[in-house]
């Protein structure tokens, strides 16, 4: 009996040990796996920060680029000041109420003051030339809208993308009268009938060397008459509609 | 028994299983099927120890980058070379450039959890 007992002692002992050891393997797996986890989780996290930052690198790098451009568009044409900021918002404001998202609105902000980009192509005797062109002057300018798209026009980034549309058809007339494709209506891109808006109302309430600053009246007239002939209806619309903001727009970035 | 060696690609180390002794892997490890990659390398290994083993062998890592999957396979590989420590001469060097953060801790981790094992943090 005592032998017996004995027995299934040793028998009982030998399966707590082989319990153990299984139990003790289990538990340094487990540790092993929630070490990795936390491991994992740290790095994703530092991967997710490094990504992030990234983004915002190439977003910053983006804008600086579209921007820098757009002052060298700029300081080539006989448009001064904040023209091309002013136009920015403009445009913004347009897209805005033209129903676009809000993502396409800030593009299109940072890409529209590249409108004019082209001019960096243009001789120099005939951009900087005083007073009025001649027929073969204005020919030679009205290349630059071309000459913009087919600087940009290569590019995959959306931002720059979307520079070249404006770049390309920010001279175009709702009517089919404009340069340099004659395109008409809803065939005109969307940016390009904003800014071709934007850039207008701008030059025109500005004072240049060859022509007096127009008084609102005068503007809004002319506005008037060309909506639907150089202008989207529904643009011109939008402008009256919001007149308000965007005479504030103008108050707030004047030229000096 | 012959040497094994595995490219590297993009997801996967360059692997150089070495009868003279030497086993080396070196590069990134995020392989889609994490186990079923590595399974040659375990056996080979696994053969090695059994039948070919030289007097001593050198372990040399250099994974600049990995998921968790690998990690995991990682713990699996150093409990092989432990289960043959006892009767082997192993060194291992767990190699990592100064600013990868995440492989000087999974060095670190190792370590500590293979206490038997003669693991070497190796800054590059």
């Amino acid at each position: 009996m005592e032998h017996h007992e004995s027995k299934l002692i040793l028998e009982i002992e030998a399966l707590q040990e082989n319990f153990n050891l299984i139990t003790s393997k289990f538990i340094k797996d487990a540790r092993r796996q929630d070490k990795i986890m936390a491991r994992s989780d740290k790095r994703q996290r530092k991967e997710y920060d490094e990504l992030m930052a990234l983004k915002i690198e190439i977003e910053e790098t983006q804008r600086e680029v579209v921007f820098t451009m757009g002052s060298i568009g700029e300081s080539r044409s006989k448009e001064t000041g904040n023209h091309v900021k002013r136009v920015a918002e403009y445009t913004y404001l347009l897209a805005k109420y033209v129903g676009l998202p809000e993502k396409e609105c800030e593009m299109l902000k940072q890409a529209s003051p590249m409108h004019d980009i082209g001019k960096v192509a243009i001789p120099d005797a005939v951009l900087n030339k005083p007073g009025r062109f001649n027929e073969e002057e204005r020919a030679i300018m009205d290349t630059h809208a071309q000459l913009g798209y087919d600087m940009l026009k290569y590019s995959n980034r959306s931002l720059l993308k979307m520079a070249a549309t404006v770049a390309y058809e920010h001279h175009e007339k709702y009517n089919g009268t404009g340069y340099p494709n004659q395109t008409a209506g809803e065939d005109i891109h969307i940016y390009g009938r904003i800014t071709a808006l934007a850039d207008v109302f701008d030059a025109l309430g500005s004072e240049r060397v060859y022509k007096e600053a127009w008084d609102d009246e005068r503007i809004f007239k002319m506005f008037k008459e060309e909506r639907g002939e150089h202008f989207d209806p529904k643009l011109i619309d939008i402008f009256f509609e919001n007149l308000d903001e965007f005479l504030a727009i103008r108050d707030s970035m004047q030229d000096h | 028994m012959e040497n094994l060696k595995l490219e590297v690609t993009k997801y996967t180390p360059e692997i150089i299983l070495d009868v003279e002794g030497t086993i080396s892997l070196v590069g990134k490890s995020y392989p889609e099927n994490t186990f079923e990659f590595y399974a040659p390398m375990m056996e080979w290994i696994a053969e090695y120890f059994e039948t070919s083993a030289k007097e001593k062998t050198v372990v040399n890592m250099e994974i600049i980058y990995f998921n968790s999957s690998s990690s995991k396979l990682f713990f699996d590989f150093f409990d092989l070379l432990e289960e043959n420590s006892s009767e082997n001469k192993i060194e291992i060097n767990w190699i990592y450039d100064e600013e990868n953060e995440s492989a000087e801790e999974a060095g670190e981790d190792f370590i500590e959890d293979f206490e038997d094992l003669n693991i070497k943090l190796v800054v590059k």
